[in-house]
């Protein structure tokens, strides 16, 4: 038996792990070879000193620090739930509002092109103007939101729509303009480019609702470059607590 | 109530029952911490952050995981981060006494303190897998094939590297005995 089987098989002796007939290898080997008593030897002193090795005590202070951990957290819970069923309730109005807005809005405009019997190419062309011009209405929020939504449905976006879109998400003094910016071009991350200006408008976006909804997208999209400016974010002395939670639970998912 | 259960209802919003979880695996989880960075100070840390850990990444434990292998993947992510941080991801190349006076505490018995000394030495030889895999195979008592779960290998791979590091360690306690 070579040296390292020897082991191998004087471990699983020591341990108890042998057959009968293997337990029986060994004891003649034991029996005849100097060698393998001297390594049985050595590593019943080795593993004995292993099973003898006392366990440590961990600090009883412990206990308590981590029970006021866990106060602050639960005040912290108790303090953000509230805030967050607003949150949603906010997003839930603006999201009907918008969709009722969007639904009419396609209804008259579809309406409309009928009546005018244009061919589909100038509808294409039209939509898109349309879209641009929406979003670089700079009076009304709504408008832009609806000139997103109209982005949104277009299947295949070219440069120009994109660069817009992006444009809104980093630039719009609108937080909801934003977001819904972030929605419609979280349907073109496939474009080159959409992701790199997710990432980047993560790093700069100071709006905890929208910081959330781009944590949430880039873990959605498994965005591992996103981990660094999730880390700034958790830094960062003035990002809200819900913010920075979110922050840590997308570094965790990422990782 | 079983560690899953309890969890479940952490996740759930009962922060509480998170105490019951510290009270049952503080005490495994600090000592597998000390084996690992041979420092019970650090170790004292360690535990901490594992514990706070637990609680605000508490929605990422998955429904019908084993509460105990996902708790030490969370150990093992907190040693990760320390050595990152620390940039002690080579070992060593000196041993500080008072580090070692630190985590032998004196005993009565002065053959045995003598021998966990050279073992702590000898342990501290070893690359950090093989030390992770002698803290969670022979000091935490956890069995083969919950090892290789936890480190996404399999049992027989365990066994052979088990084996291999006690090999080591048996030649660097002999070789350390004789100074």
């Amino acid at each position: 038996m070579d040296k390292e089987k020897l082991e191998n098989a004087l471990i699983d002796y020591i341990d108890g792990l042998l057959s009968e007939t293997e337990q029986a290898m060994v004891e003649h080997e034991l029996a005849t070879n100097p060698e393998a008593r001297k390594i049985h030897e050595q590593l019943e002193v080795v593993l004995g000193t292993m099973e003898a090795y006392r366990e440590f005590e961990p600090d009883k202070n412990a206990r308590s620090e981590f029970q006021e951990f866990l106060d602050a957290e639960m005040t912290n819970v108790r303090r953000i739930r509230p805030a967050q069923r607003l949150v949603y309730r906010i997003a839930a109005a603006v999201a009907l509002v918008i969709t009722g807005a969007g639904i009419g809005y396609w209804i008259s405009w579809q309406q409309e092109q009928k009546s005018q019997l244009m061919a589909l190419k100038s509808e294409i062309r039209q939509t898109r103007q349309l879209v641009m011009d929406k979003l670089e209405n700079d009076q009304s929020a709504g408008q832009r939101i609806l000139g997103v939504q109209a982005a949104y449905a277009i299947e295949s976006a070219d440069q120009e729509i994109i660069d817009a879109l992006i444009r809104v998400m980093n630039a719009d003094p609108n937080a909801n303009v934003r977001l819904s910016a972030i929605d419609a071009l979280k349907h073109f991350h496939q474009e080159p480019g959409v992701r790199k200006a997710l990432i980047r408008a993560l790093s700069e976006e100071t709006d905890p609702v929208v910081q959330i909804a781009l944590i949430r997208l880039m873990i959605e999209m498994k965005e591992k470059e996103a981990i660094e400016p999730m880390r700034q974010i958790t830094t960062d002395v003035n990002t809200l607590p819900a913010v920075r939670d979110e922050a840590y639970a997308g570094i965790f998912r990422l990782s | 109530m079983t560690d899953e259960s309890i969890m479940e209802a952490v996740k759930n919003g009962d922060l509480q029952q998170a105490s019951v979880l510290f009270d049952r695996y503080q005490k495994p989880i600090f000592n597998f911490l000390a084996r690992m960075t041979l420092d019970r100070n650090v170790a004292e840390d360690l535990t901490q952050n594992v514990f706070f850990r637990l609680i605000r990444y508490r929605t990422s434990f998955r429904e019908g995981n084993l509460f105990r292998s996902w708790v030490y993947q969370v150990a093992r992510n907190v040693f990760v981060d320390h050595c990152h941080k620390e940039k002690q991801m080579r070992k060593p190349d000196y041993v500080d006494v008072e580090k070692v006076r630190d985590y032998i505490l004196d005993r009565d018995d002065e053959e045995q303190s003598e021998r966990e000394k050279v073992l702590y030495l000898s342990l501290q030889r070893l690359s950090i897998e093989q030390r992770e895999l002698l803290t969670l195979t022979r000091f935490q008592g956890m069995p083969y094939h919950e090892v290789a779960e936890l480190l996404g290998t399999s049992v027989a791979n365990i066994k052979v590297k088990v084996h291999r590091a006690i090999r080591q360690l048996r030649d660097h306690y002999f070789e350390l005995e004789k100074i």
